[in-house]
């Protein structure tokens, strides 16, 4: 499957994506906002990929989206997890997780 | 790469609202920043550039987003093509089953409906339309079933009324055109000026006939059939203004018709009535008796059939009360306009509608086997797919890829049949021309096309649902339970597929029923006693031309040269001339007689009998018996009392328990003044059946070529060998005795005789075929879950046989359960037979659409395959070793 041969950096942010949905659902601003300060501002997301990544997402049907009324109350797409997303977040968190384990394994040794 | 290629795409799936969703969001972005860069203090204006800034290329962004859109759609489909095909390449056992089921499927429903569309559907092939009508006369008191209408009969119709905007009369001779390198013997039409006008053709070349061209006095014109010019003249377009000699008159081509079906008759000329010398004969031009013509009409727009029902209705009972000898009342004459529509394809259409009954019952065989398939194929795949459930393909995307597979399957099946169905073409095409003028408009384009694509996507997606159907459960739990290949797969699937063993069980009766009835018929109608025997006689048609011998003593010189030249020949047994041939598709030449010392009855209700002239030899030629008396004989001749021979249902029907030998019957002249005629009755001959296989014998009264010489014959010789072989020396016997006399048509009685069972052993071929089909495809479907669900259950056999089950008692167990379900498909197709049996009574002869005979045999047949097959998988059950089905299973 094509997921599996994406890069690195790409997979990265679709992980991050989902996993700032997992608690509710965000319009595409409150996702960029939400990484950033999860990130305590390390990783600055670039809105010339997000957009494009969610709409990857939602074409796979990992995260629907929905017009809603945003927090100042405008109209704003909202994106949210579908089931489906969500054994895909579990799936890469486990797969991020022993990859990152390895690499610190590496690192630690010498 | 694939980028590139979408991006140049513009796929129509995405409208304007997506894009200006994608405006919205985005502008939503900026804006939110915007707010968000003023509540840190900047100015509106510099928030508003910052937030610009930092969001970059806009318009690359929504590119982006649209590929990515895109690229996920066409990849996934490209995707999940790859996908399908690789899995069918990894299993071409199934692929191929799965495919050519389909192909036979489809392309014989694409066959059969281009048959249909062709005659039935597709509109007439005349301007006129649906306003198109034939009028038919029939008089049941006078055993005249679709007569002819006279001269002075059309001018009535003519004048009958305003239901018609146009009426057209109709009738077809041979005449001989001479001026081309031999003399040629063509079918002429003889019509009125406005025939093709009413009809609604116009001419590809030249014109067609003008008002006034019918009338006394007018240059005598020809217009020539399309397969005429293109078969005399190559599709030479200077034939227009060529001048040919017909019946000792200069005949001027005026112009070529457009391919149009070959009807009332496949004429190779047209003329008008004023150039034909039998119509436009002062005596047969006002004589009310002289039926000979064919009424056509059209309907003035708006018109009903109702309206003109009544007018002519009208029209027949000022008839009856104005020429009382004409049309008597007792004779009940009717007339009714009949549809043209009806008129070309009311043969056809029993036989096509059973046809395309059949085909879709093979269709939906074929459907319910794949899916069968599919589902015996989806079991062992249920590990995979679960597999990939897990890793995260959707639900929907599995069915997707399911769906995508069926599709490819149906798709190619599809483009098989369609090549199937375009090798068959020409044979269909022969097929239909027996039974339909339209035959020739069947093609494989357009709305065929459509049809076969419709059927194909239907089909696949119909087979691509019953996977992801009957997976609702199975696919998640399969895993979790972490059930292995071998298990049944979940009860609902082998519901499914004992439901599908029913089905193709049913559909297979009603097909082999539908065969073995159509054999039957087919048998039926091979037994019929022909009254004649058909070996080694070989016919021809000799039509005089009637400018060269119009006295009868010039035919009667010709016909009896003719006769001495070919039985001198060697090869040749026996000659003879007669009126027309056996088995003629011809209506009978009906006339009235009287019985000598019977009370006289009004001419009206005199007896009526076919009138059939023959030479001498006749009876020997083609094998008539001779009953009783004499047959013809050589002293018969013109100035010897006059003699008939009569056939043994005519002396039963009149001289019932007596000798009609020696009793003499007499023939009214022309006009009632006149003497009448009286003739011996000489012999009595058997029953021929002489119009057609189906009709009954008709009763019939042979006179003496000698005394009654006619211009229309038919050659009969019977050779010691080959008949075929002596079609030269006829040609050159006639043409030695009639430089200019064509003679043609030769044909063997067998011939005739195979003729006239082609389109019931076409019909019952196709039948056979479809059923032999049908029943190996459910031989394989039964074998197939029978064995599947024996594979299932190894373990279970193999407990019970450890246990003291007989090998015997198990065999019987999965027997029982495979003949369960053949016996619940026997019984629903047996019903099904019965409701659909209204559908073939009209194309069998002699057999009841349900007749027990067929029925009884088809069930035990069947029955008997389908207990072979569960039979086979019943073995396997019981070879297994206990031990080893226990340890392994």
């Amino acid at each position: 499957m094509a997921t599996e041969r994406t890069d690195l950096l790409q997979g990265t942010l679709d992980v991050l994506i989902l996993k700032t949905l997992a608690p509710a659902a965000m319009h595409g601003w409150g996702i960029a906002q939400r990484i950033q300060q999860l990130s305590q501002d390390v990783l600055a997301v670039n809105q010339g990929s997000l957009y494009p990544a969610l709409h990857r997402l939602e074409e796979k049907g990992w995260i629907a989206a929905e017009w809603g009324s945003s927090e100042n109350n405008r109209r704003a797409r909202f994106y949210s997890l579908t089931r489906a997303g969500r054994r895909q977040l579990a799936e890469e968190t486990e797969s991020w997780e022993r990859f990152a384990a390895a690499v610190g394994r590496v690192l630690a040794a010498t | 790469m694939l980028k590139r290629i979408v991006s140049t795409m513009k796929s129509p799936f995405e409208g304007k609202r997506m894009e200006s969703d994608l405006d919205e969001e985005l502008r939503f972005h900026v804006e939110r920043e915007t707010e968000e860069n003023v509540r840190r203090g900047m100015r509106p204006e510099e928030a508003r550039t910052r937030a610009l800034q930092r969001f970059g290329g806009i318009e690359k962004t929504k590119e982006e987003c649209r590929d990515a859109g895109r690229a996920v759609w066409l990849e996934s489909f490209l995707q999940d093509l790859r996908y399908a095909a690789r899995s069918l390449r990894k299993n071409p056992g199934y692929a191929a089953a799965a495919v050519l089921t389909l192909a036979l499927g489809i392309g014989a429903n694409t066959a059969i409906f281009s048959v249909v569309y062709g005659v039935l559907l597709q509109s007439l092939p005349y301007g006129g339309g649906e306003r198109l009508v034939r009028l038919r006369v029939d008089a049941p008191g006078a055993g005249i079933a679709d007569g002819r209408f006279s001269p002075p009969d059309v001018a009535d119709l003519r004048g009958s009324g305003d239901a018609f905007d146009a009426v057209s009369e109709y009738h077809s001779m041979w005449f001989v055109l001479l001026g081309r390198p031999e003399p040629e013997r063509v079918q002429t039409g003889v019509v009125s000026a406005n025939f093709f006008d009413l009809l609604g053709v116009r001419p590809i070349l030249g014109r067609t006939f003008r008002t006034g061209e019918d009338q006394h006095g007018a240059e005598a014109v020809l217009v020539l059939s399309n397969s005429y010019w293109l078969r005399s003249f190559g599709g030479d377009p200077s034939v227009v203004g060529r001048v040919f000699r017909m019946n000792d008159r200069p005949h001027t081509v005026i112009g070529v018709l457009p391919p149009i079906p070959g009807y009332p008759e496949d004429n190779d000329v047209y003329m008008p009535v004023s150039a034909c010398p039998f119509r436009s004969d002062p005596e047969v031009e006002h004589n009310r008796d002289a039926g000979m013509l064919r009424a056509f009409a059209r309907l003035k727009p708006g018109g009903t059939l109702r309206g003109a029902q009544a007018q002519l209705n009208t029209l027949v009972a000022r008839l009856e009360h104005d020429y009382p000898g004409s049309y008597p009342a007792s004779i009940h004459t009717a007339v009714t306009p009949v549809p043209l529509r009806d008129e070309l394809t009311a043969q056809a259409r029993p036989t096509f509608l059973l046809l395309s009954g059949m085909v879709g019952l093979v269709l939906l065989l074929a459907c319910a086997s794949v899916a069968n398939l599919s589902l015996a194929r989806l079991v062992r795949r249920e590990k995979e797919l679960a597999l990939r459930s897990a890793l995260g393909a959707s639900r929907r995307r599995l069915a997707r890829q399911l769906l995508t597979e069926s599709l490819l399957v149906a798709l190619t099946g599809g483009v098989l049949g369609l090549v199937l169905a375009v090798g068959c073409r020409q044979l269909l095409v022969m097929f239909a021309a027996r039974l339909t003028p339209r035959a020739s408009e069947i093609a494989i384009e357009g709305p065929v096309l459509l049809f076969t694509l419709g059927v194909s996507l239907l089909v696949g997606l119909a087979l691509g649902l019953v996977p992801a159907l009957s997976s609702r459960r199975s696919l998640v739990t399969a895993l979790q339970e972490g059930r292995d290949t071998s298990a049944p797969g979940g009860p609902a699937r082998v519901k499914l597929r004992g439901l599908l063993v029913v089905a193709q069980v049913a559909i297979s009766f009603v097909l082999l029923a539908g065969a073995g009835l159509m054999l039957r018929t087919l048998w039926k109608l091979a037994q019929i006693d022909l009254g004649f025997k058909t070996e080694r006689v070989l016919t021809s048609r000799v039509d005089l031309n009637f400018s060269r011998y119009p006295e009868d003593a010039q035919k009667r010189d010709f016909q009896t040269k003719l006769l001495d030249k070919l039985s001198s020949e060697p090869g040749i047994v026996s000659a003879a001339l007669a009126g027309n041939f056996p088995l003629s598709d011809r209506g009978p030449a009906n006339g009235r007689f009287r019985i000598e010392g019977r009370p006289g009855a009004a001419p009206e209700n005199l007896p009526v009998a076919d009138f059939q002239r023959a030479s001498s030899d006749y009876f020997k030629t083609i094998g008539v018996p001779i009953l009783h008396g004499r047959g013809l004989s050589n002293v018969d001749r013109e100035d010897a009392p006059k003699v008939a021979v009569i056939s043994e249902s005519l002396a039963r029907h009149f001289w019932p328990g007596e000798d009609p030998v020696g009793r003499r019957i007499g023939l009214d002249g022309q006009h009632p003044t006149d003497e009448i005629t009286w003739l011996a009755v000489v012999g009595v001959v058997g029953d021929v059946r002489q119009y057609g296989l189906l009709k009954p014998p008709t009763e019939q009264v042979y006179l003496s070529m000698l005394q009654y010489p006619g211009l229309s014959t038919t050659c009969f010789v019977r050779t010691s060998s080959e008949p075929r072989a002596l079609e030269r020396a006829v040609r050159a016997a006639v043409h030695t005795i009639g430089p200019e006399q064509p003679v043609d048509r030769f044909r063997t009685l067998e011939e005739i005789h195979e003729g006239a069972l082609a389109s019931p052993r076409l019909t019952a071929t196709l039948l056979v075929l479809f059923a032999g089909l049908a029943l190996a495809i459910t031989a394989t479907g039964i074998a197939g879950v029978i064995g599947f669900s024996v594979g299932a259950r190894r373990r279970e056999f193999g407990i019970r046989m450890a246990l003291g089950a007989l090998p015997r008692a198990v065999r019987a167990m999965v027997l029982f359960q495979g003949m369960r379900l053949v016996a619940v498909g026997l019984a629903i197709g047996l019903a099904g037979a019965f409701l659909l049996s209204r559908l073939w009574s009209g194309l069998l002869y002699d057999v009841a659409p349900t007749d027990p005979m067929t029925y009884g045999a088809v069930a035990l047949g069947l029955g008997a395959v389908a207990a072979a097959a569960c039979f086979l998988p019943a073995r396997r059950a019981t070879s297994v070793d206990p031990m080893v089905a226990l340890r392994n299973g």
